[in-house]
């Protein structure tokens, strides 16, 4: 029951925003034939002739929720992207706040204030098609940002983070880090998301090189630190051995650290690389182990390039892909910042574009 | 039977099997609980378990107050995000801060609470409404305060040792929540708003009529209610520290259905914080339940619910059994 309701809802958003639990085209999210033909589609050439426009340029950004530190950061990269080319003359951002009805109407009032491109993260793909349907018939560039890919005439283009990939790295250094035996459990987005969904299949897919890892139980902790936590509480309780966690997202490695400690079971924990998040690097340097894969934070500055690109007739791609890369526990400790508030991120933002 | 002459919260047939009822549940839900897994019968295991539920009880007992009087509060979880984000701001780090940060916490739970009250009492806006759109406010000002991104830092010790077990043992955690329960408990029991909270929930209008300050006693009812959410997101944060401008998203409910479960009834004058206490610890089982015994998260799902309703309904069957009222 715990969290089901609002706090559901926003892990579920966040979910979506990661990698989508819906797509324009359907795809299978658990084979990796499916990212196969995503890099393919990625990587065909883009037809920008009939959206070039000459003059000043008005990008819009319709944020399907800002209240989380990655998409805040995200949308801040947007607006410091925009800053550094001189043709774009505004940009304007909408916040959805987790309503799909809202972001189709915030988008709709973009197309009327005049905007030349909307970029974007949906609540619901499927609930603004519609809308974008509109926005591409009137000649206006609409470009997806984030960890899922549309694939839909409507769609322009997609500034993309592979999630397949980022799990990939993950579990496989994880695998390597425990030297490919042991009791292991999952720590999961929230069940049912897409995310969820994704990391399971490749966890699955790794171990299949490690027979004798096991993987005991999944759980899903929603992003939350405090539910990683006492999930885990309760694994200690139920299983008298457990040698790693795999837990991608570094806010719920932070409580599974937490529950081990309080249990005096640290010695025996293996935690696989988690991301970028500041609280996690802090835990990286502290320990000197586990690393971090880059979350592909320059995914907003990617956006804004690709829209200008498209704008102004640059030949490019049909979407622009953000690399994510395992960082060894040193590397990753360079992006700890001990000054800053775990709910954080490293940044080469300016000040005056640092969430405020 | 009037106020000074019978402690209120306290029927004439002491102790009533309605009174026990939720007591009874527990006791039953931990046998079994016990039963698939010897871990609830460790005396570390139950601690844990009781420092988990911490930040959803030190809430419960304030909200009971709210119940008690017919109302509800549906801006506790927005009040416990507020209060673990802003303390966290406010340290920002500092051990010099650490007082700061939860006075600070306290003083604006205290004062949504009473801003509710105020609203509930004299504006005479539905306590339903009213706090719904509190949470919202709320939950606005933090993503205004805090940009989109918990940034507050949490002063050295402050987690260290609340977070703590005192030799080894008893969580620090728990005796904060065992002394809210013991601040409900003597403000509902002895203490003139407590005594007033049972008669004006009972008939509001009988009491307005008998003189009570009705009014006055809402509006401190809120602010206490506000005062313990505040308190419940200090337990967050010390015991997970906030990663998100959100951690308390949801826990209203957690608050509710534990008040509910213990007894308190939405039709007022009915239930104690004791019970709530009780309530708390019934959902929590619950949750753990299902996970310690290794279910499928699908069927996990099924079985929590499960659980809540069928202690729900046990509690409602005994008390109604014992010649007491059904839960509304």
């Amino acid at each position: 029951m715990r969290q089901y309701l609002m706090h559901s809802i926003a892990a579920a958003m966040i979910g979506t925003f990661v990698t989508g639990t819906s797509m324009a085209q359907e795809m299978d999210l658990t084979k990796k034939e499916t990212y196969d033909q995503i890099m393919t589609w990625a990587n065909e050439p883009l037809d920008t002739s009939s959206y070039k426009k000459d003059g000043d340029l008005r990008i819009g950004l319709s944020a399907g929720y800002l209240s989380n530190a990655w998409i805040n950061f995200t949308a801040q990269s947007v607006k410091y992207e925009a800053s550094l080319h001189p043709e774009i003359k505004e940009v304007i951002v909408t916040d959805a706040a987790f309503n799909p009805t809202k972001q189709a109407a915030d988008i709709e009032d973009l197309l009327t204030s005049g905007v030349d491109a909307i970029l974007f993260w949906p609540v619901d793909e499927k609930a603004i098609l519609p809308v974008l349907k509109k926005a591409h018939e009137k000649g206006v560039v609409t470009i997806n940002i984030g960890y899922n890919f549309m694939r839909d005439p409507s769609v322009t283009s997609n500034a993309y983070v592979n999630q397949w990939t980022y799990s990939e790295q993950v579990a496989t250094e994880f695998a390597e880090s425990l030297n490919g035996k042991g009791k292991i459990f999952a720590m999961l987005p929230i069940a049912g998301s897409s995310a969820a969904v994704v990391q399971l299949a490749v966890l699955q897919e790794v171990l299949k090189g490690y027979p004798n890892i096991e993987l005991i139980s999944s759980e899903y902790g929603d992003w939350d630190r405090a539910k990683a936590k006492q999930l885990t509480e309760n694994l200690l309780q139920r299983f008298p051995e457990i040698d790693g966690a795999f837990s991608p997202a570094g806010q719920m490695s932070m409580g599974i650290y937490e529950a081990f400690d309080e249990a005096g079971r640290l010695g025996e924990l293996t935690l696989s690389p988690g991301d970028d998040y500041n609280g996690w690097t802090k835990l990286v340097t502290k320990e000197g182990k586990w690393g971090s894969v880059t979350s592909g934070l320059e995914v907003g500055r990617a956006a804004t390039k690709q829209a200008v690109k498209i704008l102004t007739g640059e030949p490019t791609t049909t979407a622009v892909v953000v690399p994510t890369r395992y960082l060894d526990p040193a590397e990753a400790a360079k992006l700890n910042e001990p000054d800053r508030a775990d709910d954080w991120f490293k940044t080469d933002l300016p000040t005056e574009f640092l969430p405020q | 039977m009037s106020a000074e002459s019978k402690p209120f919260g306290h029927s004439t047939r002491l102790p009533s099997l309605e009174k026990a009822a939720v007591w009874i549940v527990l006791v039953v839900l931990l046998l079994v609980a016990g039963l698939s897994s010897e871990a609830f019968f460790k005396l570390n295991y139950l601690t844990n378990l009781l420092r988990q539920a911490a930040p959803v009880g030190i809430a419960a007992v304030g909200v009971t107050f709210v119940m008690l009087l017919r109302g509800v509060d549906l801006s506790v979880g927005a009040v416990i995000s507020m209060s673990a984000v802003l303390c966290a701001l406010v340290m920002d780090g500092r051990p010099e801060n650490l007082w700061l940060g939860i006075a600070a916490s306290c003083v604006c739970g205290a004062l949504i609470g009473l801003a509710n009250g105020i609203l509930v009492a004299h504006g005479k806006v539905s306590s339903f409404i009213m706090t719904l759109g509190m949470s919202i406010v709320v939950y606005g000002l933090v993503q205004v305060g805090s940009g989109g991104t918990a940034r507050g830092i949490v002063s050295p010790g402050f987690r260290e040792v609340v977070n703590s077990r005192i030799g080894g043992v008893l969580p620090v955690l728990v005796i904060c929540l065992l002394f809210a329960v013991a601040i409900g408990i003597f403000l509902q029991s002895r203490t003139r708003f407590g005594r007033s909270v049972y008669l004006i929930g009972a008939n509001p209008e009988a009491a307005r009529l008998a003189g009570l300050p009705v009014n006055r006693v809402t509006v401190v009812a809120y602010a206490v209610s506000g005062l313990f959410a505040g308190l419940g997101g200090l337990a967050l944060l010390a015991r997970t520290g906030v990663s998100g401008t959100n951690p308390g998203a949801g826990m209203e409910f957690d608050v509710l259905a534990a008040v509910v479960l213990g007894g308190t009834t939405f039709a007022g004058g009915r239930g104690s914080v004791g019970g709530t206490f009780a309530g708390v610890m019934v959902l929590f089982i619950a949750l753990n339940l299902a996970n310690v015994a290794g279910l499928p998260f699908a069927a996990q799902l099924i079985i929590k619910g499960l659980i809540i309703i069928i202690a729900s309904a046990a509690h409602s069957w005994i008390g109604a059994g014992s010649g007491g009222r059904k839960q509304e």
